[in-house]
């Protein structure tokens, strides 16, 4: 529609570039296989937002004294990054299940403990996944609540899975968990709880 | 019931490896081992001559708050009582000479590392950041600007970075506080999104140290304290790294 040919001229980063590893790129052929039959789908992913959501989020939750010269040139976190860099990731859904899966390889720019991902940068795919599980469900979302319990460090470079399930639903409130595993699934990283909100459509944001 | 990974290598004296983790988590010393004062581990940590580039430190792109209340903290370390802690590309810069315990050695060493909270080099894009620390409190404080490229919702800061933000202060805070190491656990109340460009002050404690873990709290608030964007705790496993032997 309107702004679909801006889509057309932006790159899609759920795909496959020479920076993915053969882990991450057998997983994705997995899941597009299971994507055949449509009940798992490919999410892309673009560095600026122009989808009729966000166009949504501007007009009705934005108080305009915060549209300034920055705002114009912001790009999503996540995709800030030159390929291999930082996160790799691509995200798959199914709508029945409500659920998400998330392919993630942590790059040499997401780095904490020497050899390790920063956990702040788990703490940043998991928003991302989960906030994608209660967005699809409930439309434009805020995280409000993140406990995320580390049981092990992910080496840095390597490639994990990232489950992300919509638990329930309780008015505005989406309850979402997460838990990241190795690719064998036998090493388990992390194991999340996540609350979000609907934004209230008659309430500005401050 | 005996959780497994890091809290089974927690529990002192114990002989074991973690179930399903053989040889990935050393044995700990007893606590007595960790004798490294607060002095030693700041003086290691904040080396008083280095080629190093100390990010930071102000540039044109902080805002005029973030500049004010920097040099508010700056006067403090001059009376004593603060240190601002320098902030450099890996944080194996930080740790020159000493290193992770064998047996926790992930990967071959690359000089491309970059620690995540100076991720995107570009003045005022990403992280503008700066710790001050408080030995004898056990206290930080973090001043933070998110730059655009730090954007989740349009206009604001992606709630990831700014749990990034969190966690790296409560880091740092844990390792000169205690040698705290490893993140165990992150629980986050997000209240209000922060602007991109705006400042937000991080102000992280430790609660208490038992049973080799280090318990955090932080609230983080607009300078004047009248918009509370988060509210915070984190858990940090103490570890302590080994002397470098000498080849």
């Amino acid at each position: 529609r309107l702004f679909s040919s801006e889509k057309l001229t932006q790159r899609d980063h759920s795909l496959p570039n020479p920076s993915w590893s053969k882990d991450l790129r057998l997983l994705f052929d997995q899941f597009m296989k299971k994507c055949e039959d449509s009940s798992w789908k490919r999410l892309p992913s673009y560095k600026c937002e122009s989808s009729q959501r966000v166009q949504d989020f501007k007009t009705h939750f934005l108080d305009p004294k915060f549209m300034n010269e920055q705002t114009v040139h912001g790009q999503l976190f996540t995709r800030s990054f030159e390929d291999g860099l930082g996160f790799e990731y691509a995200m798959f859904c199914n709508d029945a299940e409500k659920r998400i899966v998330c392919l993630f390889q942590g790059g040499p720019y997401l780095q904490g403990v020497p050899g390790f991902l920063h956990g702040g940068a788990i703490a940043t795919i998991i928003d991302a996944t989960t906030g994608m599980t209660a967005l699809l469900a409930g439309g434009i979302v805020m995280t409000a609540n993140l406990n995320i319990n580390f049981k092990r460090p992910i080496p840095l470079c390597s490639t994990v899975v990232l489950n992300s399930q919509l638990d329930k639903v309780e008015g505005r409130k989406f309850f979402v968990s997460c838990n990241i595993h190795s690719v064998d699934g036998k090493t388990l990283y992390s194991e999340t709880t996540g609350l979000f909100i609907k934004l209230d459509p008659d309430k500005r944001l401050k | 019931m005996i959780r497994r990974g890091f809290q089974v290598a927690a529990r002192l004296g114990h002989h074991r490896a973690p179930p399903g983790a053989p040889g990935i988590l050393p044995r700990l010393a007893p606590a007595s081992a960790f004798g490294s004062s607060a002095d030693s581990l700041v003086s290691r940590f904040c080396p008083e001559k280095t080629d190093l580039k100390d990010y930071a430190l102000p540039n044109a792109t902080w805002c005029p708050d973030m500049l004010s209340l920097y040099h508010e903290f700056l006067e403090k370390t001059k009376s004593g009582g603060w240190i601002k802690l320098p902030s450099f590309k890996s944080n194996r810069d930080h740790i020159q000479g000493l290193k992770l315990p064998s047996g926790l050695v992930a990967t071959s060493d690359k000089t491309d590392w970059r620690i995540f909270t100076r991720c995107i080099q570009v003045e005022g894009q990403g992280y503008e950041y700066v710790i001050f620390f408080q030995p004898s409190k056990k206290k930080s404080i973090c001043l933070f600007q998110p730059g655009p490229y730090l954007e989740g919702a349009p206009g604001f800061a992606h709630g990831g970075s700014l749990a990034a933000m969190m966690d790296e202060t409560f880091s740092k805070t844990a390792y000169l506080a205690g040698e705290g190491l490893f993140t165990l656990s992150l629980n986050i109340r997000f209240k209000n999104l922060i602007p991109v460009g705006s400042l937000a002050v991080l102000n992280v404690e430790v609660e208490k140290i038992e049973d080799q873990k280090l318990y955090m709290s932080c609230i983080t608030q607009s300078r004047d304290q009248q918009t509370v964007y988060a509210k915070s705790s984190g858990v940090f496993l103490q570890l302590q790294l080994e002397e470098e032997s000498s080849q």
